[in-house]
């Protein structure tokens, strides 16, 4: 196969492949199951066989030409094998994890169906090098996920998950407006190097803005916390608040260019956006919601990182993705197996399940760890370049308003921990069950601490996608 | 030879009203599909010169100005599609041999008017078809002889009739200043003499005609009980097409063909598009019956196609034309899916439904489909077509228009969001634990009409090259682009 073919597979394998994925659980759970993991994985190993031949600097190229300026065209450089890798990774743990959680429930056809769909249509939008067909997959992706949040049909969930689809859209057509002012200037939806209006910016980051789920359009992440935990997992933590992030990078910093004015401007909306949702994280007194608050916190971080525009600060925000993405989704699958066996997502009513759920506690405060930024976990050194890099520029009182976010990300995770897993029983007693789920917890845990230790890999994949962004190389 | 297209639904009215009444009960629904089935043929196949010779004088003692273009080509394939689906679903409904005889003729006079209507190229000719396609629709709409049904068909009748009468009237002022009533002869004189009274009474009289018919926006009143009380069958073939071609294809010839592209026409056909477009969504966020919620929903999505007419660009164009089939594709699909829903569970009420989709799988399934794609979310057909609107306005400088159409999009999505919540996606009610899926002509129905959804949308970008050579002879490619 030729590096185009694997390109074009990776995304569409997975996008065919999740059609017959209800078709197989007509046969047997268990072929279903199966075929949804394989398809994932293929994914995963279609980004990791492109990554060497990337990296080593030849970036693969599709493109079919199409009138209109709508033409059919993939990219896979540094920026867009590393986003994939990172998603194609948690998403095969997270489905992992699906076997055990989602068996007791009605409609696994249509949740596996969603979820492969999901991470095709992800993949597809990291690719492509197209703003029409990048907005294409990004609609899948909230169609998908307005199916998943309302996975469980009460009246309750159904109305989030409307929420979350009409949040998510409203943005998106305002982006779609931008993208249409882009093309009225460079004749062209496919990306180039022009300098972009400042109007097409603001439209744009609107689109950015409500998938990211970053003040002032953050509200429906954590209300969108009513969906079972491994979508939780994986789409408002690992992986689709991150197409906001990951477009920003495609668009604004390896694509066009953009006034200086932004990287001071997205930098104060992102510090506003983490520090407000770490306050409401310190008081919120539902698992999953506090979970979702402390995201839309930490997505901050990650914008504080690209938007500033400096190669340490930068490496610091593509690190901050996958390590953000990896404990982020270990605490919400930990919250999963909490509420599943404790019957409940209230922290006051939580208490003592260190002692009857040994794993889950350990897993979790790893998870934590990272996400506090404690060395030698991944987090610390993806939250240390993005200050660095952010001191580096001069962004001295941005950088200071983003300290104090860092220390109460602390404090909330260890209130959180103290909670629900110290101190003595309230009553709900629980145990883990399901051995496949601690097991995605577990290893969710050790990749957080493996990705510290071994940082020189990761780090080393980074700077070059940094380098390589920050050059302009492609397209 | 397309005046067969006129010709043969006629001859097929006279053949079932022979004697024998057994045979022609029995004949009546496969006939009409022959008939339907031949027009889609004639289409989609283009005629090689020996058919067109031998049927070209066998049809030209029918004296009148016939003549198609890529515009009437597109409606024909709609025309023929969506009677095709409203016969499935008739077979379905219907409840003896009687009704479906009925139905079926009434059909085809439907069907001679509408292709009579496309394909014409004289407004007196025009106005003689619209008619016979009008009081076929009365007809279809009370044909169940229920109170609400001789209620929507009352509305309609005396708006139709107002609209009638002031298109009449203006085609009176168009002879007077032509002299002659061909298209041709009358865009001259317009094009002659742009700025006397009586041409702009003339033009505003016919255009207030076609709104009426076309059920924009403040002239909607009949609309949503017409299509809310006509039977099943009937509202996917009134909603789907009828008023489409009635009114809205009306407008686009005139304003193509006769009216030209002038300032303040467009401004009006702003204002009437963003009104509809807006005030339609809004209306159709209110509704508690599933029908009314989908007859205002057509208000607000030929407000769109009103849109893309009035950039006046080559682009708009092929906007409009092309939402117009997506329209009739998805809106006939979600009556087909509202026909399916009421025919099992005896409600059109949504508050008193839920969670259908459980048991009703394809008819959820598709439903959604079509939702979205009215939405116009993409890779389905909608998307494209609306996309298309939106960078036509934007070009042409109309930026405001543009992003009142996009973020109207928003309410379009509301109110379907609703739709599936309430009908389709939830639990399912207690009452409803045994439902059946709908009908097998039902469920083709609906499978044909997505996978043409999902074939256009995932086709579009390739298709998109033909589509836009084929529509610009309509406007000779003077408009820029």
């Amino acid at each position: 196969m030729t590096y185009e073919q694997i390109l074009l597979s990776a995304i569409f394998v997975p996008i065919t492949g999740a059609f017959l994925v209800p078709l197989a659980g007509r046969v047997s759970r268990f072929l279903r199951n199966g075929l949804s993991l394989v398809l994932i994985l293929f994914s995963f190993s279609c980004s990791l066989v492109l990554l060497p031949h990337v990296f080593s600097g030849q970036p693969v190229f599709f493109s079919y030409v199409l009138p209109l300026g709508l033409d059919f065209v993939f990219v896979a450089d540094k920026l867009a094998v590393f986003m994939s890798l990172v998603s194609t990774l948690i998403s095969s743990v997270i489905i992992f994890y699906s076997f055990g959680y989602i068996s007791h429930y009605e409609n696994q056809n249509e949740y596996y169906c969603m979820v492969v769909l999901f991470l095709g249509a992800m993949v597809g939008l990291v690719f492509s090098a197209n703003l029409i067909f990048l907005y294409l997959f990004w609609e899948i992706t909230a169609v998908t996920s307005w199916r998943l949040i309302g996975f469980f049909r009460e009246r309750k969930q159904v109305l989030k998950a409307d929420k979350a689809f009409l949040v998510t859209v409203f943005g998106a057509l305002l982006m779609l407006l931008g993208f249409v002012q882009i093309y009225q200037q460079t004749g062209t939806f496919v990306l180039t190097h022009a300098a972009l209006p400042n109007v097409a910016v603001v439209l744009i980051l609107c689109g950015i803005l409500s998938k990211s789920a970053t003040l002032p359009f953050h509200t429906w992440l954590p209300d969108a916390g009513v969906a079972p935990s491994p979508v939780t997992a994986l789409l408002h933590a690992a992986i689709l608040v991150k197409i906001g992030v990951y477009v920003y990078a495609r668009l604004f910093i390896s694509s066009y260019s953009i006034d200086v004015f932004w990287q001071t401007a997205v930098p104060v909306i992102a510090a506003a956006s983490a520090l407000v949702s770490a306050g409401a994280a310190l008081v919120e007194t539902d698992l999953k919601r506090l979970i979702a608050y402390s995201t839309v916190s930490q997505i901050g971080f990650i914008f504080f990182g690209l938007a500033i525009g400096n190669e340490m600060a930068l490496v610091g925000g593509l690190l901050y993705i996958l390590m953000h993405g990896l404990a982020k989704a270990g605490l919400f699958l930990c919250a999963g197996i909490v509420e599943q066996n404790a019957k409940t997502k209230n922290i006051t009513e939580l208490g003592g399940l260190m002692t009857t759920m040994p794993k889950t506690a350990i897993s979790f405060l790893l998870c934590a760890f990272s996400v506090m930024g404690i060395p030698p976990f991944g987090g610390f050194f993806s939250k240390y370049m993005v200050f660095s890099g952010a001191i580096e520029a001069g962004q001295v009182w941005i950088s200071l308003v983003f300290l104090i976010g860092a220390f109460m990300t602390i404090l909330y995770l260890f209130r959180v921990f103290n909670m629900v897993f110290l101190g003595e029983s309230k009553g709900h007693e629980a145990k883990e069950q399901d051995s496949s789920m601690v097991f995605s917890v577990v290893l969710l845990a050790i990749l957080s601490l493996v990705g510290g230790i071994l940082i020189a890999f990761p780090s080393m994949l980074a700077h070059d996608t940094a380098v390589q962004m920050l050059a302009k190389v492609i397209p | 030879m397309y005046s067969w297209l006129v010709l043969l639904p006629f001859l097929g009215v006279i053949f079932l009203n022979l004697p024998s009444k057994t045979v022609r009960y029995k004949l009546a629904f496969w006939l009409s599909l022959f008939i339907v089935v031949v027009q889609l043929f004639f289409v989609i196949v283009p005629m090689s010169v020996a058919w067109s010779r031998i049927l070209d004088s066998l049809g030209t003692f029918l004296k009148m100005n016939f003549s198609v273009d890529s515009l009437s080509q597109v409606l024909l394939f709609c025309i023929g599609l969506v009677a095709l689906v409203t016969l499935f679903v008739q077979r379905e409904m219907a409840q003896d041999e009687k009704q479906m005889f009925n139905f079926a003729n009434v059909l085809l006079l439907v069907l001679a008017g509408m292709n009579g209507i496309v394909l014409v190229r004289d407004i007196f000719s025009l106005y003689v078809f619209l008619e016979i396609t009008a009081i076929g629709s009365f007809i279809l709409i009370s044909l169940d002889e229920s109170f609400s049904a001789f209620e929507g068909a009352f509305k309609y009748i005396i708006l139709s009739i107002v609209a009638t009468v002031l298109m009449l009237l203006a085609i009176g002022l168009f002879v007077l200043v032509a002299g002659s009533t061909s298209f041709e002869a009358i865009g001259r004189a317009f094009a002659d003499y742009p700025n006397v009274f009586l041409i702009r009474l003339a033009m505003g009289l016919f255009l207030s005609g076609c709104f009426i018919k076309a059920g924009l926006m403040p002239f909607h009143g009949w609309l949503p009980d017409a299509y809310a009380s006509a039977p099943a069958s009937v509202s996917i073939l009134l909603a789907g097409i009828v008023t489409k071609v009635v009114g809205v294809y009306t407008l686009m010839r005139v304003v193509v063909s006769i009216f030209g592209f002038d300032p303040t026409l467009r401004t009006i056909l702003f204002l009437v598009g963003i009104v509809s477009i807006v005030f339609g969504a809004l209306a159709a966020l209110g509704q508690g019956d599933f029908k009314r919620m989908l007859a205002y929903s057509s208000i607000s999505q030929v407000g769109y196609i009103i849109l893309g007419l009035g950039s006046f660009t080559l682009l708009g164009l092929a906007g409009a034309v092309f939402h117009l089939f997506n329209h009739a594709i998805f809106k006939s699909l979600l009556f087909v899916n509202s026909a399916a829903v009421e025919s099992r569970t005896g409600t059109r009420h949504m508050d008193s439904l839920s969670g259908l989709s459980q048991r009703m799988p394809v008819t959820g399934v598709t439903s959604i489909l079509a939702s979205l794609s009215a939405a116009g979310v993409p890779p389905l057909a909608g998307f494209w077509s609306k996309l298309l609107i939106i960078m036509a306005l934007w070009f042409s400088g109309f930026i405001w228009v543009a992003v009142i159409a996009v973020l109207a999009s928003v309410l379009t999505l509301a109110y379907f969001l609703k739709f599936q919540r309430k009908v389709f996606f939830g639990t399912i009610a207690a009452d409803f634990n045994n439902i059946k899926e709908a009908g097998f002509g039902l469920m083709v129905s609906s499978v044909i009409l997505a996978a043409i959804i999902i074939g256009v949308g995932v086709l579009f970008p390739f298709i998109f090259s033909n589509f836009i050579v084929f529509i610009s002879p309509l406007i000779g490619g003077t408009v820029g682009t």
